[in-house]
């Protein structure tokens, strides 16, 4: 054992306290910092030497103490856990917001609404059967008919543009998926030539976490650790990012909503073109699903069933009241006329309109029954009342949304709840506590001292034996 | 594992727990200001079907109220115009009796009361025209602007009589059949009048006359009383809209608007929470470990 080797113990002390309070100085300038995750130095004693030699013996201390390295305090299964409820969290909210923002256009129930114009429109016709054949009431029920038509068309763009903006963030959301990927392909080339110099990827390694945890909310994914320190992000079971490539995805599809029943919005592989990726989570896939074509069993997309079902309105609307017009008379005499048409070249809410101009094109009464007769407006007034009223369709179609958005909301809140959890274990593991720090910088600091005194002890026993020794009596 | 409480856990939590008090706030806000319980489906949408059904039926309430008042307009017009017709034919009966006493009545007197009568006969003419909003109420649904012409015939089709709604399944008849109460063409009430004049200028006894001009105060007085009896139900419909109106109101209100005092008390609540929430967060996010080291 060397003379000198108390020296070099107490040394290797003062560079572990210093890389322990430099590591909590680290901590403490990041304790707010978003996506940080505390470190720790760690330490062990250095064993001591072996001896073999002739002349040694007796019991040796060990060496002092090595710095092994800066420890990330991160928990994979945590990390884990908050992707797979941001995923979720991410797909709920997208759909909880398409249909609240759809429910919002309804103006249900109040007087805004489309059935309190419907309700005006039947009163209308009511008022034309008392005074029929005179010009102000069916000038009024013409006023009437119109604004329901008005109303039913604005609603139904209300819906279609509300598709066309879901259909442009999903745009932008596939842009921040595709640059999100390939910062994590980045990061992984120099995480990886990081730790193959010896250095502490840490922070690259949080920057990391942040952007897997963005995918995830995006697109759901699975994070998959490799040896080398880089992670394969897998979506739908295919790689988006493998080591330092990345995969681009793309958003393909018809650009507007009438279109979307031939081809479906859907997000693929740039080099795959033509096969959708079937994705698990994420606000990308509440977008593929709030943009799904509607279906014959009405489980479509809620903003394309949202539109089949005011067209289906407009539809039953002209036909009902047809069918009861068109067996009436004229106060001119003519009979088998129209009172709303649709265009078929449109969607019919948008094609629907009203047929008649003035008194002459209303048919108020029964053949023969004299000129002023008004029981088919009566008849056609009736058909917003009773069990098969107009009226049902139409409120049936707003407690359907009513009930959907409810739904959503619940599962949105409940996953926003999940997804709280999980960030609040991840937190409790990985952020900085500045009483912890505090502590810390006292231990370490303290540790200083103590490794500190030490070496002043062996240099003032060392200077007893050089400066000192044999000079008796002098 | 004990769960590591952080400043950074400490904040987060103080966040969303001021976040949710807040939203729970600005919720009763939005109720307590706008008054309403269901200001979208999703806030209940078992309510906002029953909701959207009783506006339906508040709507058809208020259009059946609209055609009672009509209705009662009718009949009005139609039963003053009965009233009218009785008074006159009273004075023809008593006009022919006299007219009845040949040896009493010289040709003069007999010619006046014949002058008289065929006064008589314009007014029930007239009266028979009686319209209301230009509508003859007597002539069902016609169009041809009077009920009677001049040669007695009836304009109005048989069958077709003027209806108003009152319920969904129930219509009340508005108008009076004129050729039940006037007779039509060479029966009518005007042509026996016609005779009756003639009958005294021409010296004929006018006794006959009495029998058709009583069977026919009959028919009118029938006719008056079934007019009676659709006021009698019109009048009662008016009384049941009225009560449903109520009802319907009632219940509308009981599925959409909020209960105020009941809100502004858990505003009241809501407030002292969250003073509460933010007093409490003051004093737990102050302190660290760096106020009580040198």
């Amino acid at each position: 054992m060397s003379t000198f080797s108390g020296l070099n113990t107490a040394y290797t002390g003062l560079v572990a306290a210093k890389a322990g309070l430099d590591v909590v100085g680290q901590n403490l300038v990041n304790a707010n910092t978003t996506g940080y995750t505390r470190q720790r130095v760690s330490t062990s004693g250095v064993p001591a030497l072996n001896s073999g030699g002739l002349f040694t013996g007796g019991v040796r201390p060990g060496q002092g103490v090595s710095v092994d390295g800066i420890q990330r305090l991160d928990d994979a299964a945590i990390d884990a856990r908050v992707r797979a409820t941001t995923a979720l969290s991410g797909y709920t909210n997208t759909r909880a917001d398409a249909l609240s923002t759809l429910e919002a256009s309804l103006n249900e129930p109040g007087a805004n609404g489309l059935s309190t114009q419907l309700q005006k429109f039947w009163s209308a016709w009511g008022d034309v059967s008392n005074q029929a054949g005179n010009q102000a009431p069916v000038g009024v029920l013409l006023g009437q008919a119109g604004s329901l038509v008005t109303q039913l068309q604005t609603g139904y763009r209300a819906v279609d543009d509300q598709w066309t903006a879901t259909r442009t963030s999903m745009d932008g959301m596939v842009a921040d998926l595709n640059s999100a990927a390939s910062e994590v392909a980045d990061l992984n080339g120099r995480i990886r030539s990081a730790l193959m110099s010896g250095q502490s990827p840490n922070e690259l390694m949080d920057r990391r976490d942040l952007l897997t945890t963005s995918i995830a909310k995006l697109a759901g994914g699975v994070v998959r650790p490799n040896e080398d320190g880089t992670v394969d992000v897998l979506v739908a079971g295919n790689a988006l990012v493998s080591g330092t490539t990345a995969n681009a995805v793309k958003a393909a599809g018809a650009a507007r909503m009438t279109d979307a029943g031939a081809d479906p919005v859907r997000l693929e592989w740039a080099y795959r073109p033509g096969a959708a990726i079937a994705l698990e989570g994420g606000s990308i896939a509440g977008a593929v699903s709030t943009l799904a074509p509607a279906d014959a069993s009405g489980t479509g997309g809620v903003l394309a069933e949202a539109a089949a079902s005011y067209n289906a309105f407009a539809v039953t609307l002209a036909q009902r009241v047809n069918a009861v017009h068109s067996t009436g008379v004229t106060p001119t005499g003519a009979t088998g006329l129209d009172f709303f048409s649709i265009d078929a070249s449109k969607p019919a809410a948008l094609g629907l309109s009203v047929v008649p101009t003035g008194v002459s094109g209303v048919a108020t009464g029964t053949a023969g029954a004299g000129g002023a007769d008004g029981s088919i407006a009566d008849a056609i007034g009736k058909l917003g009342t009773g069990a098969n009223a107009v009226d049902k369709q139409w409120a049936a179609f707003v407690v359907r949304v009513g009930i959907a958005s409810k739904t959503e909301k619940q599962q949105s809140d409940l996953a926003d709840l999940a997804t709280a959890g999980a960030t609040n274990a991840q937190l409790s593991g990985a952020s900085v506590d500045l009483d912890e720090e505090n502590m810390n910088m006292l231990s370490f600091q303290h540790a200083y001292q103590g490794a500190a005194r030490v070496m002043t002890a062996v240099d003032e026993a060392l200077d007893v034996l050089i400066n000192h020794t044999g000079l008796v009596g002098r | 594992m004990i769960n590591r409480v952080t400043n950074a856990t400490q904040t987060l939590n103080a966040q969303r727990n001021l976040q949710l008090s807040l939203q729970r706030q600005a919720q009763l806000y939005d109720q307590a200001t706008s008054r309403r319980l269901l200001n979208k489906p999703s806030d209940d949408p078992t309510a906002t079907a029953s909701a959207l059904d009783v506006r339906s039926g508040q709507a058809a309430t208020a259009q059946y109220a609209r055609n009672v008042d009509d209705g009662d307009a009718w009949l009005n017009t139609a039963d003053s115009a009965l009233s009218s017709v009785e008074t006159l034919m009273r004075r023809v009966r008593d006009l022919t009796v006299q007219g009845a006493n040949d040896g009493a009545m010289s040709p003069e007197a007999k010619e006046s009361i014949a002058t008289e009568l065929d006064g008589i006969k314009k007014s029930l003419l007239s009266l028979a025209n009686t319209t209301y909003l230009g509508r003859t109420v007597f002539a069902g649904n016609s169009d041809a602007g009077v009920a009677f012409q001049p040669d007695y015939s009836f304009t109005g089709v048989a069958g077709s009589t003027v209806e108003r709604r009152i319920a969904p399944d129930t219509t009340v008849r508005v108008d009076a059949d004129g050729a039940a109460v006037f007779g039509t063409g060479a029966s009518s009430v005007f042509s026996l009048i016609d005779n009756t004049v003639n009958d005294l200028r021409t010296g004929v006894n006018v006794r006959p006359r009495l029998g058709e001009i009583d069977d026919r105060m009959k028919a009118i007085v029938g006719e008056h009383a079934e007019v009676g009896g659709r006021q009698t139900r019109i009048d009662k419909a008016k009384d049941a809209l009225a009560v449903g109106a109520n009802a319907l109101e009632g219940q509308r209100a009981s599925l959409e608007d909020v209960d105020l005092s009941k809100v502004i008390l858990d505003l009241k609540t809501q407030d002292v929470n969250y003073q509460t929430a933010i007093a409490v967060t003051a004093r737990v996010l102050q302190p660290t470990l760096m106020d009580f080291l040198r």
